[in-house]
């Protein structure tokens, strides 16, 4: 697999330049792929988010953001988004007047078959178009919903490249099973996913992660791998033996687990 | 009225509201009708429980509407006040009485299509009885040449127990200069809702819209709100006023106002007042940009800025 994004020794300050958020981190995402950046909170995983989409309030101090091949260090938001890459916020904002159709034709390239569009994209969220196609995005849709609209408008846009920024926020156990059923449909439409999360359960439908902590990228690797890294550094050994199942199998034996805790300086 | 007579021009606009123009052709739908092209009326449809009567007067009509007392109308209504020419004066008087326990809707359009140096103004007088459901919808369309001056004035008692909705919406094409007065007395237990949205896109677009509503009877209710955006130097100021002046009465104002590119000027300025201890009346208002959170998540879809705004105030205008 190609990498379709690629980030080389990037840092990203806080705005005032005085403290760094993000440190020097290099890491690539392969094209087709469910990537997941996991890490605890504050270890700069939105930051990150927020830079690779380009918002204006989010640029790096070195190092370089590459898309397919192109360098998109110094692109605006919009470039970006026309370029193939958008993102489904942790909160989507609720903005009275606008439809679901409306907000989800936004962002569709070619206008011709519009509706069939929308509603397609309506289904593969798991959203009846009939109920939901004349909503308003209002306070009148719950927060699951709202998340749904968010992603069949990122997933109608077609693009390269989907960022989920923290898409369990707020969810229930049942919904977030059937948000990771969406995540697998997502990527059988040939789009890439780069998940930023900080649960395990949600980054085990990963290939392949990133663990960001305390700014810097420690270890990028296959997802399970990654997930152990990190039960390490936060010194969940019997959590990490417990929770680390993929396809009805666990991950790793006991004592690969051990090895990796002695190697962090954990019995 | 036969077909050919229609003013088209003046009807065209509707569509851009979403307002289907048949509606306002007489001999078409079920509704009564008042139709005007410049200061002739072309067109009158009456229907049971509805007087609608005009008469031409040097500078435009004198216009009667009653509704009779216990009518109830699913159909609105149809007033359309349009001049399709560049300039003129059209003066419009119109004196609407409901009479108590009616329910019906009136959606009027002012639409001039042409204006360049035209001036209309109105000086409408609403008596409201008791018991009544009364929706009130106006939609005006000045064409694109800021080229109206625009000035209506209303008076409105609303009685015992009613309920008073007046929509104004001054969104399509370009307004002009528009000077706007209403005046709401709102009686006992009645309650009202004016929501008032206006888009100055020129400096020759010059807004001022001021929206009263005092709370005279006991345990009244009023909430005013006031949308603008003023863009490329267009200029809207907002009054929105209410006073509580009787016991148990509870009013709001709200405001709020988007600025785009230089010289463009929103004010608002909420004036409310309470003159007996157990009423309440609140204000809020929100003038300058849209939140930069907002912005993203459109412009994250691939539109620039200026786009997602403009779909932003096309969101908020229509609300």
């Amino acid at each position: 697999m190609n990498m379709l994004l690629e980030l080389k020794n990037v840092t990203i300050p806080t705005l005032d330049q005085k403290c760094v958020i993000v440190n020097n981190i290099s890491f690539g995402v392969k094209e087709g792929s469910i990537h997941a950046v996991i890490g605890p909170n504050g270890s700069g995983k939105s930051t990150l988010a927020y830079t690779i989409m380009g918002l204006d309030s989010y640029r790096i101090s070195q190092g370089k953001i590459y898309f397919d091949g192109i360098d998109i260090t110094n692109m605006s938001l919009t470039e970006r988004a026309k370029l193939g890459i958008t993102l489904a916020w942790q909160e989507p904002a609720r903005i009275d007047g606008l439809t679901v159709f409306k907000y989800i034709a936004l962002g569709i390239k070619d206008k011709g078959n519009l509706q069939e569009k929308v509603k397609e994209a309506l289904r593969t969220v798991n959203l009846e178009p009939e109920r939901y196609y004349n909503r308003i995005i209002d306070e009148t849709l719950s927060g699951g919903e709202r998340k749904r609209v968010e992603l069949a408008a990122a997933i109608a846009m077609r693009p390269k490249l989907i960022i989920l920024d923290e898409p369990d926020s707020g969810l229930d156990m049942i919904v977030i099973e059937d948000f990771l059923n969406i995540f697998n449909k997502i990527k059988a439409l040939n789009m890439t996913i780069l998940l930023i999360t900080h649960r395990e359960d949600i980054g085990m439908v990963a290939d392949y992660g990133t663990l960001l902590w305390r700014g810097d990228a420690l270890l990028t690797d296959e997802f399970p791998r990654v997930m152990v890294r990190y039960c390490a550094k936060a010194g969940l050994k019997e959590f990490c033996k417990r929770a680390l199942f993929k396809n009805g199998g666990k991950c790793f034996d006991d004592e690969y687990i051990d090895k990796i805790f002695r190697e962090e300086g954990l019995s | 009225m036969r077909s050919n007579e229609y003013p088209q021009e003046i009807l065209q606009s509707l569509e851009d509201y979403n307002i289907d123009i048949k509606d306002f052709i007489p001999g078409h739908g079920g509704g009564a009708k008042l139709l005007l092209n410049f200061n002739k009326i072309i067109g009158v449809d009456q229907v049971e429980g509805i007087i609608l009567k005009g008469r031409e007067i040097p500078n435009g009509i004198v216009a009667d509407i009653i509704i009779k007392e216990g009518t109830r109308h699913e159909e609105p209504v149809h007033l359309c006040f349009g001049v399709n020419k560049e300039t003129g004066t059209q003066e419009i008087f119109p004196r609407i009485i409901a009479e108590d326990n009616t329910d019906v809707k009136v959606q009027a359009h002012c639409s001039f299509p042409k204006a360049n140096g035209l001036i209309h103004k109105m000086f409408g007088h609403f008596y409201i009885g008791k018991n009544c459901n009364f929706n009130y919808s106006e939609t005006h369309y000045h064409g694109e040449n800021s080229g109206a001056l625009v000035a209506p004035v209303g008076y409105m008692y609303i009685g015992e127990n009613s309920v008073f909705e007046n929509n104004f919406n001054l969104t399509q094409g370009t307004p002009g200069k528009v000077k706007i007065m209403i005046d709401i007395y709102a009686m006992q237990n009645s309650i009202i809702r004016s929501n008032i949205k206006a888009y100055g896109k020129s400096k020759r677009d010059s807004i001022r819209i001021r929206d009263s509503v005092f709370l005279e009877g006991e345990n009244a209710r009023s909430v005013i709100k006031m949308k603008a955006a003023a863009r490329d130097g267009g200029e809207v100021l907002m009054y929105g006023i209410t006073e509580g002046n009787a016991p148990h009465c509870n009013g709001h104002v709200e405001c709020s106002e988007i600025v785009l590119g230089k010289g463009s000027i929103c004010r608002a300025r909420p004036f409310i007042r309470a003159i007996d201890p157990t009423s309440s009346v609140s204000h809020e208002a929100s003038l300058g940009r849209f939140p930069q959170k907002w912005l993203d998540e459109l412009m994250a879809k691939g539109l620039t800025e200026d786009e997602a705004t403009e779909i932003l105030i096309e969101a908020m205008l229509k609300e």
